[in-house]
């Protein structure tokens, strides 16, 4: 049986060309500091999971591992904040004990930014750019992640936010 | 209660979606992949063939995950929990289903879209960990099942196909004969630098006259080979202690005749086996020069002995008889060496006190579990006695 390559992550830039790739525009990353890696790949734990229609959910079946080549949209979820953020003060941890996600107005996730007991390193198939139909299978570590936004609990109904 | 004040980042959930694996990694892992010159790692599992002759303790089918020099077991681990991967979106979101979160925010809405958002790219049910058994992780076996055995007796000889002589495959020896180690090395799920210890461990060879086909010689033939080279040094006054060239070594072990009695890859995996640990060469390099270890020399020497001698338990045979024989197998200065503590732990076991018999590598690590098991056993006897003995003077 062959052996599987698996590359470290490359200095160069092109992990980010392949996660987006039809990007001519810089993406700016919206999350706090900590949780920025240099791919802008970030770790989201729920307890359950994001259910969305189910053709889309029977299309990601069939799709899930081809690299996106046909049209990609985006389905609105809820909001993520961070409420006691700060960026004046990014060296202050104390934020990272409440995170919400709200979902629709009146429905919230309250977790919180843990630091990964042990690092996790995100794989991918290598794309590769010159020959995109080579046969042997190569892998990538496209980023080292340290942090995730972790909601371990249930949504609560709010009145308002 | 978040305020008007807080940042929303918007939670967009991308389609299709892509394909992403995590693994944990280990510190040293991590380190590793985040140096500089992070190296390229390896997913290894054996062959199908070897999968079956090396069984594996879980009986099942693995993937280990090799560094240059370590080997780790990938165990998947599944999660109830779903762990997304976000990314800074790509702003492909329309502002009518941006409403459907921000329903009734209308002109206070506090998103600045769509800018501030992120999105699901991928989902992953599960993770992958890494794991090293207590054991560690060995290419012995899978080297044993996969090279083939050598162990040719010397009146064999004519008839041998690996006395044909072909100038033309000994031409492109070293680099063929590398390939060939390569190749079976591939098939082996542990680091290369493990392989390559395994690998000189156990003398293996790439013999190119036979057609570059990889053997591991028996303790027989290991033995035979030691014999001979006891013998070309005591003719050639060479010293193995002292640098030698091993082409003389070589030179020495030939017949009267010029004739070889083993392949010359063996006798360089010898070599290379028993010299010095920083004299010797990394393995694509031939062994010019080497110089040997005395005691580390001398022990493999008895057990090498031991192997061929008495290789179970049904045929140990007496100790004092055992020491006499390796003696025997010394350079006249290294006798005082051959005594049963220069042997390793586990190499032999004893029925009686007078015999011994040779422990098989594999078998070594159930018997020293089973001692330890039964000297804790020992210990905690007397420790439960001392609690015992101290509740009965807390009472009085």
């Amino acid at each position: 049986m062959p052996s599987i390559r698996l590359h470290p992550k490359s200095s160069s830039p092109t992990a980010n060309v392949i996660l987006s790739p039809n990007l001519s525009h810089p993406i700016t990353n919206s999350l706090p500091q900590l949780l920025q890696t240099p791919s802008g790949l970030a770790l989201l734990e729920l307890q359950g999971t994001i259910n969305l229609p189910s053709t889309e959910q029977d299309d990601d079946q069939n799709h899930c591992y081809q690299s996106p080549k046909g049209p990609t949209f985006e389905t609105p979820v809820g909001k993520l904040m961070f409420p006691d953020y700060s960026t004046l003060n990014p060296d202050d941890t104390k934020w990272m004990k409440r995170v919400y996600l709200y979902v629709g107005r009146y429905q919230r996730m309250t977790g919180e930014v843990k630091k990964l007991p042990r690092p996790i390193a995100v794989i991918q198939k290598r794309v590769e750019v010159e020959n995109p139909s080579a046969e042997a299978e190569e892998l990538e570590v496209v980023e080292i992640v340290r942090y995730k936004i972790f909601f371990k609990n249930r949504p609560e109904p709010v009145n308002d936010v | 209660m978040a305020t008007q004040d807080t940042r929303a980042i918007l939670l967009t959930h991308t389609y299709p979606q892509q394909g992403f694996r995590l693994l944990e990694l280990t510190p040293e892992l991590d380190a590793l992949l985040s140096s500089a010159d992070a190296p390229v790692l390896e997913l290894k599992s054996p062959s199908n063939a070897l999968a079956k002759a090396v069984p594996d303790v879980s009986g099942q089918e693995y993937v280990n995950l090799c560094t240059p020099t370590k080997t780790y077991r990938i165990r998947q681990v599944q999660s109830s929990n779903s762990l997304h991967l976000l990314r800074p979106s790509a702003g492909r979101i329309s502002r009518a289903d941006i409403k459907v979160v921000e329903e009734e925010a209308g002109e206070s809405g506090a998103l600045n879209l769509p800018d501030d958002s992120v999105s699901a790219i991928a989902k992953c049910g599960s993770t992958l960990e890494l794991h090293t058994p207590p054991d560690g992780f060995s290419a012995v076996p899978f080297l044993e099942k996969s090279l083939r055995l050598y162990d040719r007796r010397s009146e064999d000889v004519d008839e041998d196909v690996m006395m044909e002589e072909s100038d033309a495959i000994e031409d492109m020896g070293a680099t063929g004969m590398q390939k060939v180690r390569e190749q079976i090395c591939a098939d082996v799920p542990v680091s290369a630098e493990q392989c390559e210890q395994g690998w000189v461990d156990i003398c293996a060879f790439v013999d190119a006259k036979s057609g570059l086909t990889g053997w591991r010689p028996s303790a027989r033939m290991r033995l035979n080979v030691w014999k001979r080279i006891l013998d070309g040094t005591i003719l050639q006054g060479i010293d193995l202690e002292k640098q030698f060239l091993v082409e003389d070594l070589w030179k020495s072990v030939l017949d009267d005749d010029e004739s070889e009695p083993f392949p010359r890859g063996l006798l360089e995996a010898v070599v290379r086996k028993l010299c010095t640990a920083d004299e010797r060469p990394a393995l694509p390099d031939a062994i010019k020069w080497a110089s040997l270890e005395r005691v580390e020399c001398s022990s493999w020497v008895g057990e090498t002995y031991l192997a061929v001698t008495a290789p179970t338990a049904s045929s140990a045979i007496g100790r004092s008889e055992f020491l006499q024989a390796w003696k025997d197998c010394l350079p006249e200065s290294w006798r005082g060496e051959a005594s049963l503590s220069k042997l390793q732990n586990g190499v032999y076991q004893s029925p009686d006190p007078t015999t011994i018999f040779f422990v098989e590598p594999s078998q070594r690590q159930q018997v020293a579990k089973a001692a330890a098991g039964s000297a804790a056993a020992a210990k905690a006897k007397p420790t439960r006695n001392w609690h015992e003995l101290l509740k009965t003077q807390k009472r009085h």
